[in-house]
């Protein structure tokens, strides 16, 4: 008796169960919705192509899809993931190793919802949760360009690191349900247009989120608009610090005129800073290609974040400091030997060549990161128009020990008014660890 | 833009970021300041902005505009840069010689701020490299004119 109603109960439970993992399995391997499923796309006129070709340059999209001396966008840059390595795929219109055999309703579910033909999930090391604000208009260009713009190329696409059962990827569909959005940016109707447009790349084609806003423990953003308030506020990612982008007055953008957010994403550099670390990439392949009206619809949109003075701290006030006085301190001695020529002994740097360290957001953040990559591993070259720049920060991983540079560090992060920080040789030797290429254990990339 | 160099004028026609060493060594013909490392790391580029050493590869031309340079062609016109080179001289410090030039520019420039520094603060000055390892050398000789007095 108890055996059979134990049986009768099971049965009942059992099927709500299976109706549950019948929707689950649909939620997660299901297409989502695309405007596009009835259009056809056969007219690329080369006015909508050189039009996506601009919205790839907005996007960045090179960065990842294109390896230095491989074919344009075939991919295969790797992407260290916590659990494992991944690669960036082959997006040229190659039908079968790239995407020429996607439609335009294929191509907008991969860009703005994360999605392959056939209902795989992509890692969002895509940054679909950002692209999925793209507008229509500007998804249909960018099919456009990748269609016709772009030269096919056979490469086949690298199988991931990540084991099994780890590399299911339809619970993916569940982080997207929490985390991604899914809807095109709208305009807010209580600003004008310039601040709409900015609002719109910096939170779509741009992804600036993907490394100035912080992350969850999900690895999720932990906002994607000016609605929450750890949009852009600064994050550690890759071994470096992205600053904030918000108001504040150490950290962020607070002391930067929008003209100056414009001459740094055109030019890269201005009074306060030159690009270094991931942002020169952002630069050399991104913000100088955008024009004259986006880039100051940027700077309006990232001056109207307001900065948070608590976590900002006390703002930074340039104090004078006389370095020469200060020579038994074995810091402010490798600065006068090391660093002085360009960055002065002011600390006010060359004009904006060579960038002040006095004021300086990598010595004002209590994030050490930056600093201390830069001095290891030295600065990239900036590509401004198509021209390299004249001046590079050196890498002096190996001059300087752990503790010399902990210590030089350290002066410069309390010199001139800086509040940074004293930063301590492990934190040193940890980075150098990390960021030495022939570590067993390197950073390549989280995010972009 | 206009240069002033050991006491003459010149009109150069550069991009605002060029390297002051390439000016004054491609577009003057002024080849003592050598190039070195390119970096601002090694001193053989070392020239004299206001009396204060600098290292002309990382020195962007439009920021000297306005201000005096003295290279190492016109060290000797300068009655500190005279006795260093006489120093020099005495000591034979120069082996192969390319670092020298920047050797001088950066005594000079400690012995007119400082004219009797301790070895402590010639040790801190003088960090230029040198392959051949005339360090001992360059030490003396500086340690000398630490001693002299100026005129003497």
């Amino acid at each position: 008796m108890t055996h059979s109603r134990f049986a009768r109960t099971a049965g009942w439970l059992a099927l709500p169960c299976l109706v549950a993992a019948g929707l689950l399995a649909w939620y997660v391997t299901r297409d989502p919705a695309s405007p596009f499923e009835a259009e056809q796309a056969a007219r690329f006129d080369p006015a909508l192509v050189s039009r996506g070709e601009y919205v790839a340059r907005l996007s960045d999209c090179v960065a990842c899809h294109s390896l230095p001396g491989g074919k344009p966008f075939a991919g295969g840059l790797e992407m260290a993931t916590p659990l494992g390595a991944i690669h960036a795929t082959n997006v040229t219109p190659d039908r079968d190793t790239g995407i020429g055999h996607y439609s335009l309703a294929d191509f907008d579910r991969a860009v703005r919802h994360g999605v392959a033909p056939g209902g795989r999930r992509l890692y969002p090391a895509m940054p679909y949760p950002s692209y999925a604000k793209l507008s229509d208009d500007d998804v249909r260009a960018l099919y456009a360009f990748f269609m016709k713009g772009v030269q096919p190329a056979q490469q086949a696409n690298l199988a991931s690191d990540i084991p099994w059962p780890l590399n299911m990827r339809w619970p993916i569909a569940l982080w997207n349900g929490l985390f991604a959005a899914n809807t095109p940016y709208a305009a807010k109707p209580d600003q004008d247009a310039q601040w709409n447009r900015g609002a719109y790349i910096v939170q779509g084609p741009g992804h600036c989120g993907s490394c100035h806003t912080p992350r969850g423990l999900a690895f999720n953003e932990k906002a994607l608009d000016e609605s929450g308030k750890p949009f852009l506020a600064g994050a550690l990612l890759d071994g470096w610090y992205a600053p904030s982008l918000r108001a504040d007055h150490n950290t962020g953008l607070g002391r930067w005129s929008e003209a100056e957010i414009v001459q740094f994403l055109k030019t890269g550099r201005n009074r306060h800073a030159v690009v270094y670390g991931s942002m020169t990439e952002a630069f050399n392949n991104s913000t100088q290609f955008m024009s004259d009206d986006d880039l100051a619809a940027i700077g309006r949109y990232l001056k109207s974040l307001p900065g948070d003075p608590q976590r900002d701290g006390t703002p930074w006030q340039y104090q004078a400091e006389s370095v020469a006085a200060k020579l038994d301190n074995p810091g402010a001695h490798t600065y006068v030997t090391r660093c002085a020529s360009c960055h002065g002994l002011d600390g006010k740097g060359q004009a904006e060549w060579m960038p002040p360290l006095a004021g300086a957001t990598s010595a004002l953040a209590k994030e050490s990161a930056s600093a201390i990559n830069i001095t290891l591993n030295g600065s990239q070259r900036i590509v401004a128009a198509g021209l390299p720049d004249a001046y590079r920060m050196p890498a002096f991983r190996e001059q300087l020990s752990d503790r010399e540079i902990a210590e030089v560090l350290s002066f410069v992060r309390g010199a001139w008014g800086n509040h940074g920080g004293a930063v301590g040789a492990q934190a040193v030797g940890t980075l150098r660890g990390h960021t030495d290429p022939a570590s067993s254990s390197p950073i390549v990339l989280h995010m972009r | 833009m206009e240069l002033r160099i050991n006491q003459k004028t010149y009109e150069v026609e550069a991009d605002a970021d060029t390297p002051l060493l390439w000016v004054i060594r491609d577009d003057l013909g002024l080849t003592g300041t050598k190039y070195g490392c390119g970096l601002a790391q090694c001193g053989a580029c070392s020239v004299l902005v206001d009396g204060s050493v600098v290292r002309a590869c990382v020195t962007p031309v439009a920021g000297v505009v306005g201000r005096e340079v003295t290279t190492i062609e016109a060290i000797e016109a300068d009655s500190v840069g005279k006795r260093v080179v006489a120093a020099w001289v005495e000591h034979q410090v120069a082996q192969c010689g390319y670092c020298q030039s920047g050797q001088v520019m950066a005594a000079t420039a400690l012995l007119k701020h400082t004219p009797n520094p301790s070895d402590a603060q010639i040790d801190a000055a003088m960090v230029n490299l040198c392959r051949c390892g005339t360090y001992n050398a360059i030490h003396a000789a500086v340690h000398d004119l630490a001693a002299q007095q100026e005129g003497a």
